[in-house]
């Protein structure tokens, strides 16, 4: 179910008003956000429950068991059983035929005659061991949608109780709805059990702050998502459909055109999703903070995907030692946490191509960034357009099918003519707004607080629902980080 | 352990109650003024040969002004595909323009549309065709639509059928029909909303049935809005196809299968069009027909006669007037449905003839 289409608004007129009746019992609360997540969840495909269910039995079970356990050795035990359930079924669901596509390869290349089998082999034949008929269940592994996102929401809350950080959740429904709450499952933000499990557990106020911020947010989300995004998806797909058919302007338009296009589709549902929340009572935590600003590229993770990188600097980052380990071991963790965020958005070499990007870029210009000269003497706008250039460079591995379409689109930018792009004067034009809107709201509260007159905000949003009224299709387009 | 920022907006846009109620009327307004300004506006080309042109067979916001149009112009409305429409000739030799020509007035009008088979028909006239209510029409029913499973919309595999917006989204329920639900909640919604309707017409007749935003690509560095001239393409005088008979075309005989009429969801349609016009106040006229029988296989001749015998029946029964002529002269046919000129003068002629249209 997509937020922006007419399924959504229905599913929502039910499970609003019915929420707004339960909401003061905290067990119907829990009971019915959960039902309603779950049809939400399922409306894809009913079977992804299983999977949606068993991550969490296993993971609330695991907790239950480390507060029994006496000593820290079993306590241990249940973690690393939580953390090898969590990363097997993504393992298997989504890197199996990336890891056996590649070990493959190998074989081929050393003439061993061998080959692995495909990845759905294995379910069915542990099936077949208890009387069940090949490919009763599986035929194919299909990657569940959103399932690096609940996978990582429910690995915190483990993670976290095995540290003492957060308290045991008592209720198997509640924590049920923490996994799966429906307006941030299936593409964030990754929520954290000490921000999310203290809202269910209480009985939400619903202010009538909550309710027009929510609304606003889920306006400005819907506007990215269905104008910007999808907008910008006709030229992406066109030329990234065809790299060898397209010279240098229309490649490098094409890859500005995607930077802003993923920043859209991803922030745009992001915003949707914490409005709804917020129209709900709930507070979910901010995930994008006009990241085209960045001055760094530690700034623009700072402002990129922020539930994602903070869960990498917690648990990751963090346990690996992060910087109080001299020089070379923080570089050596910030290269392996960007690595690990490369291979979390991807199974495919492109991913880890773009990891692998970011991480030299952060370990490359980390001394720049923090040089006195660098930060006081390179203009700002300087800083901004090397950032959003290196990003852009690392996006073309990220959109590219493959790693021979990347190298395609990257070697013609620079050796073909700039042709004629095709580039809608419009796209171009709505970029450079949002670009300056984003700029005069970051740059000081001067120019911040012009925005925030009542003029520029409700002709704001009285142009956004004249646009989508008038000129943006319906759309039933996925999001990008669905995929994920 | 780093604190996830206290949630706060990354943009500015927060309004208050007071501006939000602001906004919902400007909506309001934008949604209920917008339409009816624009139908002012955009003049409304009409007149005795006027049929809706071709390329804009799906801009059902105009058709509905076309009729409200042709019930204040013309005293009988003529409804059907693209037989009434007249898919192998001119404007002026459609089956209403010889009707008007041989009563030497011009009281009827053409309000075919181009595949609108009857399952759409029902739809286009329940949810866009409320201004004809209590007016005299004819109704064709071409027989074609009951053909084969595939033209009654039986198969089960899902194919892409003419006029998706029209049919009846979930209940009956149309096996071929796999639209997505959203996608189906979204036709609902462009029925019930004026604002829609006119959203698509606008993209229909001014940006070639395309977005604006798919525009754009097309024509990168234009004004987007420089095509709403506000002035609608007009009907083309020009053949869409060589007007010559379906032997000299090439077309061989064929064995159709055809329905039974009992279980064709085309025929529970146009059952339920006839009574949903009655229901209105209208007095409705059927033609059956005519159908090109030369084309047929002697069998299948047999069972559309079958067909044919079972749709006068049931309009015998609910004691609605009709005509169902003998098929044309085989030489007079474009193809299997869609008489050629000559067919059409022959056939308003037949139809004049009887005297059933006079009695109404």
């Amino acid at each position: 179910m997509l937020f922006h289409t007419w399924v959504f608004a229905v599913f929502f007129l039910i499970v609003f008003p019915v929420y707004l009746l339960v909401k003061n019992n905290n067990r119907w609360m829990n009971l019915w956000l959960m039902i309603a997540s779950y049809v939400f969840y399922g409306w894809w495909n009913p079977s992804y429950l299983l999977l949606l269910f068993g991550t969490s039995a296993i993971d609330y079970l695991m907790v239950v068991f480390m507060e029994k356990s006496e000593s820290k050795r079993t306590k241990k035990l249940w973690l690393i059983i939580s953390l090898v359930s969590n990363f097997g079924f993504l393992a298997f669901f989504k890197y199996s035929h990336f890891i056996t596509d590649n070990i493959n390869w190998i074989f081929t290349h050393l003439h061993w005659g061998v080959q692995l089998p495909d990845p759905v082999a294995y379910p069915n034949w542990a099936i077949s061991l208890f009387g069940g008929g090949q490919g009763w269940l599986f035929t194919a592994v299909v990657l569940p949608i959103g399932i690096s996102f609940h996978t990582f929401q429910s690995m915190s809350y483990t993670i976290d109780a095995y540290y003492g950080n957060i308290q045991t959740e008592r209720s198997f429904v509640r924590f049920l709805t923490f996994v799966s709450f429906f307006p941030q499952l299936v593409a964030g933000p990754i929520e954290r059990a000490s921000n999310l499990l203290p809202q269910l557990q209480g009985r939400p106020v619903i202010t009538r702050d909550d309710v027009v911020n929510g609304m606003a947010l889920f306006l400005v989300g819907f506007f990215k998502k269905v104008a910007l995004a999808d907008y910008l998806a006709l030229y992406v797909d066109k030329v990234y459909g065809a790299p060898g058919d397209h010279q240098s302007g229309a490649l490098l338009l094409a890859t500005i055109a995607f930077a802003w296009q993923i920043y859209f589709d991803f922030s745009g549902y992001t915003d949707m999703a914490r409005g709804l929340a917020q129209i709900m009572g709930f507070r979910l935590m901010l995930n994008f903070n006009n990241p085209y600003v960045a001055t760094g590229l530690g700034d623009f993770w700072g402002r990129w995907h922020i539930s994602l990188s903070t869960w990498f600097k917690d648990y990751v980052y963090f346990p690996l030692g992060g910087n109080r380990k001299g020089k070379s071991r923080t570089y050596f963790n910030m290269f392996v946490t960007m690595l690990i965020s490369g291979i979390w958005h991807g199974a495919a070499w492109t991913f880890v191509i773009w990891g692998l990007l970011h991480a030299i870029g952060r370990i490359g210009t980390r001394e720049l960034e923090s040089a006195a000269w660098y930060r006081e003497r390179v203009p700002r706008f300087v800083k901004q357009v090397l950032v959003f250039s290196f990003v852009c460079l690392a996006w073309i591995f990220f959109r590219a099918p493959t790693v021979t379409d990347a190298w395609t689109i990257l070697t013609r930018m620079f050796t073909t003519g700039w042709g004629d792009p095709q580039f809608p004067v419009l796209m171009g034009v709505l970029i450079v707004v949002v670009w300056l809107y984003e700029e005069l709201f970051a740059n000081g509260p001067r120019t911040r607080s012009w925005l925030e007159g009542d003029v520029v905000r409700v002709g704001m949003a009285a142009a956004m629902v004249l646009w989508l009224a008038v000129v943006a299709q319906p759309s039933t387009q996925s999001f990008i980080y669905f995929q994920f | 352990m780093s604190n996830p920022e206290e949630p706060t907006t990354s943009n500015a846009l927060q309004l208050t109650v007071r501006q939000w109620a602001g906004i919902a009327v400007f909506a309001a307004a934008v949604y209920l003024l917008v339409p009816a300004a624009w139908q002012r506006a955009e003049k409304l080309e009409s007149g005795p040969e006027y049929r809706l042109p071709y390329e804009l067979a799906n801009d059902y916001w105009l058709w509905s002004r076309v009729a409200a149009q042709a019930v204040t112009d013309h005293d009988t409305v003529i409804l059907g595909d693209s037989v009434v429409w007249g898919e192998y000739v001119r404007p002026a030799e459609t089956i209403s323009h010889y009707l008007n020509a041989l009563e030497g007035k011009t009281s009827y009008a053409n309000l075919g549309v181009n595949g609108t088979h009857p399952t759409a028909l029902a739809g286009l006239i329940e949810h866009h065709g409320k201004a004809i209510s209590g007016k005299r029409v004819i109704l064709q029913c071409n027989p074609l639509w009951m053909s084969s499973p595939k033209h009654d919309l039986r198969e089960q595999e899902e194919f892409q059928f003419l006029h998706p917006k029209l049919v009846p989204q979930f209940r009956p329920s149309i096996p071929c029909y796999r639209k997505e639900t959203s996608e189906r909640l979204g036709y609902i919604v462009e029925r019930n909303m004026p604002f829609n309707g006119w959203s698509t017409h606008v993209q229909t007749a001014y940006y070639g049935s395309t977005s604006i935003p798919k525009w754009t690509l097309e024509h990168p560095y234009e004004n987007p809005f420089k095509p709403i001239t506000l002035k609608l393409p007009p009907p083309s005088d020009e053949l869409r196809h060589e007007a010559v008979s379906w032997s000299v075309r090439g077309i061989t005989r064929q064995n159709m299968p055809w329905v039974d009429l009992a279980g064709s969801l085309q025929w529970k349609s146009f059952q339920r069009l006839v009574e949903l016009l009655e229901k209105r106040g209208n007095s409705v006229f059927v033609l059956v027909g005519p159908f090109n029988e030369h084309l047929l296989t002697d069998a299948s001749r047999v069972k559309y006669s079958e067909l044919k015998r079972g749709i006068e029946d049931w309009l015998k029964e609910r004691k609605i007037p009709y005509y169902a002529p003998e098929a044309l002269p085989s030489e007079q046919y474009g193809d299997a449905s869609h008489p050629l000129s000559a067919g059409y003068a022959l056939l308003a002629k037949q139809l004049l003839a009887t005297g059933l249209l006079a009695a109404k």
